[in-house]
């Protein structure tokens, strides 16, 4: 037992808050808050210079093929901007989409540029009707010229706005799991992407509108498009709960300095434990949030059966980020309603982030069948 | 991160050992729910028989020194035989002993070599039971406010008087670790004592609590209470441990542990118990455990036992590996005591009535989920209330105070 970082996952996190701290500070963040596009080219080059942008492809396709724990250790770092950028979109749910997937020829043609970061590739699951599991992919491709017409719409895709390239969920077959992954160009005509407006991050809506697409395009083999996609979403989602972590901890940071130094009634604010209470409670979210994810992630890297605690991970996680940014409004009152202060990020990072991927209800129930009550 | 122990060879034998050995020694009869007062000190006895056999093997206190009678093993070892223990639902010690457990830990830190010697191979071996007192009538958050209870030097002894309450268990005691006040007009934090004590000196008199809990040999916990009184007793000087006045640094481990900072590793018997249960159990021609509601219910109640699981092994690997530790020990008191009282809630709503009854023919999961409904809400006040552990967390994380308090010593007696 030792639940301690090894000595190159704390080289990791210091070269990543160095970087965030120099990069990607408060105002950088909180200055992209409202841009169309959630991907900042020079932050993306430098971070895909680092090698962060394919931690987790495997050497021979241009990564470094790091284990999801070395990963998440970057996650927790850039969500404590929380650093927009479809940094986890493309470079992990789009990576191991596309590495659970696809055949071996698309994987030598999409990994590498999603590891140097000239691809962004984001994976269009949910529809309109907003379910994350397989019954919800309704959008069939008609099939044309040996190739397929999409006509349809997927909704709370996330980064699409910023994407060169889609990996589109289909229904291809009456059974629940006859779903199918198509490859499609992000650019190609008849394709549109919208960010969609008010307290949501980065989540768009992506139109296809006689989009033609040949037969290579897709993914592996037709109606196992699901079974990928679980598969690569149980890797998947650890990481964006160890991101989630990373964005509680810097709203607990943010909360402790500020009872320490915001006085009223002519002492700090901490001294009161009414507001004492809303640190406990935050620090309490934290703690569930950062051990149910990393226990999922050691279960994951050591080859143990984690379906249960992958979802109870982002049950759990999804839930400690609303609470926490909920106690750290409690405990900021004013100040942390000021966008430029930078909690407010957080705050909206927290809502989009609870429902995306599965909301904590959803997991739970996945979690009790995995766990065969 | 690794949250398992990788065993070795040897600590695979060490298991295999610890489990044959359990096999041919935890008498089943021990697993029993006592059905009467006579039955349950008959059930004590057998848990005491089989505390001082594993004593005697080192088994009963595992990483205690050696050279204080205690097992010399290492962490990895303990957990060994934490686990083993852990399915017979047992815990070590198998019977009510905090008294032993936080008052040896208290002795390694803060007593002196002799005191080491003389006071400690009983409770590691298992020879005496140990209760602790604590509170008075009217100190018991407010611990440092102890005054009712006083120490008198008198020669080579002192002279002990007052009244303590909330104490124990079930079945008596052989030895009484106690704080008291050695000095009634000093100032605050400096005006107590700690004793370890003889429990059946003249002058001590022990009267039951009726109270709303059950379970008088519940490992950590204890639902049955008395009141000691003291009435002139007489103590050698030696008993006094940490120095007069000195108690509050003692009381700072002493609190440090029963506050949950040492951890805890093992599952959760009620969690075990309720998901039997609510497979078991049809309600309208469907089991429990099949209806989406309570499905619903037993996913919130599995995640919060899961997460006071975790904060329990971070802590018992931050204590063992000699981490700095600073609100964790209190969060997970903290945790395990609410969570507690809101399963209270929890449990009867998916459960119904039969939560709430021992009978043998329509009870739940053997009585132990009607055991839940009054320990959840007993469980709320001892060793500190809820309100305290979010003070001390507080303080610790460095807002409550000017300055950042730390964690109480645990660590003390080399082996």
């Amino acid at each position: 037992m030792d639940l301690a970082l090894t000595e190159s996952q704390e080289m990791l996190r210091t070269a990543a808050r160095t970087f965030m701290e120099r990069e990607a500070p408060v105002d950088v963040v909180v200055g992209l808050q409202k841009a169309e596009s959630s991907l900042e080219p020079g932050l993306w080059r430098k971070a895909a210079k680092l090698g962060w942008l394919g931690i987790l492809i495997p050497t021979e396709y241009g990564g470094s093929g790091d284990r999801l724990s070395d990963a998440a250790v970057l996650y927790e770092e850039l969500g404590r901007g929380p650093l927009p950028g479809p940094f986890f979109s493309s470079g992990v749910l789009g990576a191991l989409t596309v590495l659970e997937g696809a055949t071996e020829d698309q994987r030598r043609r999409l990994l590498p540029g999603i590891a140097s970061g000239e691809r962004v590739l984001t994976v269009a699951i949910t529809e309109p009707n907003a379910s994350w599991g397989p019954a919800g992919i309704t959008l069939a491709p008609q099939g044309k010229n040996g190739g397929y017409t999409l006509n349809g719409t997927k909704l709370f895709v996330s980064d699409a706005t910023s994407a060169t390239d889609l990996v589109v969920a289909v229904r291809t077959g009456e059974g629940t799991n006859d779903v199918s992954l198509l490859h499609v160009d992000a650019r190609a005509p008849g394709v549109t992407t919208r960010r969609l407006p008010g307290f949501l991050s980065w989540q768009c809506e992506v139109s296809f509108d006689n989009v033609e697409v040949e037969r290579a395009a897709l993914l592996g083999e037709a109606q196992r498009g699901w079974a990928a996609l679980a598969k690569a979403l149980e890797r998947a989602v650890p990481l964006l709960c160890a991101y989630i972590v990373g964005g509680c901890q810097a709203v607990y940071e943010k909360s402790v300095v500020y009872t320490q130094t915001r006085v009223q009634f002519g002492v700090p604010i901490g001294r009161f434990q009414r507001v004492q209470d809303h640190v406990v409670r935050l620090v309490n979210h934290l703690d569930s949030a950062r051990w149910t994810t990393w226990e999922a992630l050691w279960k994951l890297d050591t080859g143990r059966p984690a379906t249960a605690s992958v979802h109870m991970a982002k049950a759990v996680a999804s839930e400690a980020y609303l609470e926490a940014c909920n106690a750290a409004h409690e405990v900021h009152a004013g100040m942390g309603v000021l966008i430029e202060y930078g909690l407010a990020a957080h705050t909206q990072m927290s809502r989009t982030l609870f429902h995306f991927l599965g909301d904590p209800r959803w997991h739970k129930r996945r979690m009790a069948d995995a766990l065969e009550w | 991160m690794d949250f398992e122990v990788t065993y070795t060879e040897e600590q695979q034998r060490f298991r295999r050992e610890v489990r044959a050995w359990l096999e041919a020694n935890v008498p089943a009869s021990v697993q029993r729910i006592p059905l009467s007062p006579e039955d349950n000190y008959q059930r004590y006895l057998e848990l005491r028989a089989l505390g001082r056999t594993l004593g005697a093997k080192g088994w009963l206190y595992a990483t205690a020194p050696a050279k204080y009678g205690g097992g010399g093993l290492d962490v990895d070892h303990a957990i060994i035989l934490e686990e083993e223990v852990d399915r017979f639902d047992l815990s070590l010690p198998p019977y009510y002993d905090s008294g032993g457990r936080l008052g040896s830990a208290s002795i390694l830190v803060w007593g002196t070599e002799e005191q080491r010697q003389a006071l400690l191979p009983s409770i590691y071996k298992g020879e005496v039971r140990t209760w602790q007192l604590l509170t008075e009538p009217g100190a018991g958050s407010d611990l440092a406010g102890v005054r009712m209870t006083t120490a008198v030097r008198d020669g080579d002894d002192y002279v002990i008087n007052g009244q303590k309450i909330f104490v124990g268990s079930d079945n008596g005691t052989d030895r009484i670790w106690m704080i008291v006040n050695t000095d009634p007009k000093g100032k605050r934090h400096e005006n107590l004592s700690w004793f370890m004590i003889d429990a059946n000196l003249p002058g001590i008199t022990v009267r039951p609590m009726e109270l709303m809990g059950t379970g008088g040999e519940g490992g950590t916990d204890s639902g049955v209470k008395q009141t000691v009184f003291f009435d002139d007793v007489r103590v050698p000087a030696f008993a006094l441990v940490g120095g007069e006045n000195k108690g509050w640094k003692v009381a700072t481990t002493h609190l440090e542990l029963e506050h949950g900072g040492g951890g805890r590793i093992g599952r959760n018997r009620v969690w075990d118990r309720l998901l039997r249960y609510c497979q078991e159990t049809k309600r309208d021609g469907v089991p429990l455990s099949q209806q989406q509601d309570i499905r619903d219910s037993l996913a919130d109640i599995y995640i919060k036992t899961e997460v006071q699981r975790l904060f329990g092994v971070r802590n018992f690997w931050l204590t063992y590996a000699r981490k700095p530790k600073s609100y964790e020990g209190p969060q997970l008191s903290y945790y395990r005591k609410t969570t507690g009282l809101w399963m209270t809630g929890a449990i009867l709503e998916a459960v119904g009535p039969a939560a709430l009854t021992t009978d043998t023919i329509w009870g739940s999961a053997g009585g132990f989920l009607e055991t839940q409904q009054r320990n959840g809400i007993v469980s709320v006040h001892p060793g500190g209330t809820t309100d305290i552990q979010r003070v001390q967390m507080a303080r610790r994380i460095g807002i409550g105070r000017s300055t950042r308090e730390a964690a109480g010593t645990v660590h003390g007696g080399d082996a």
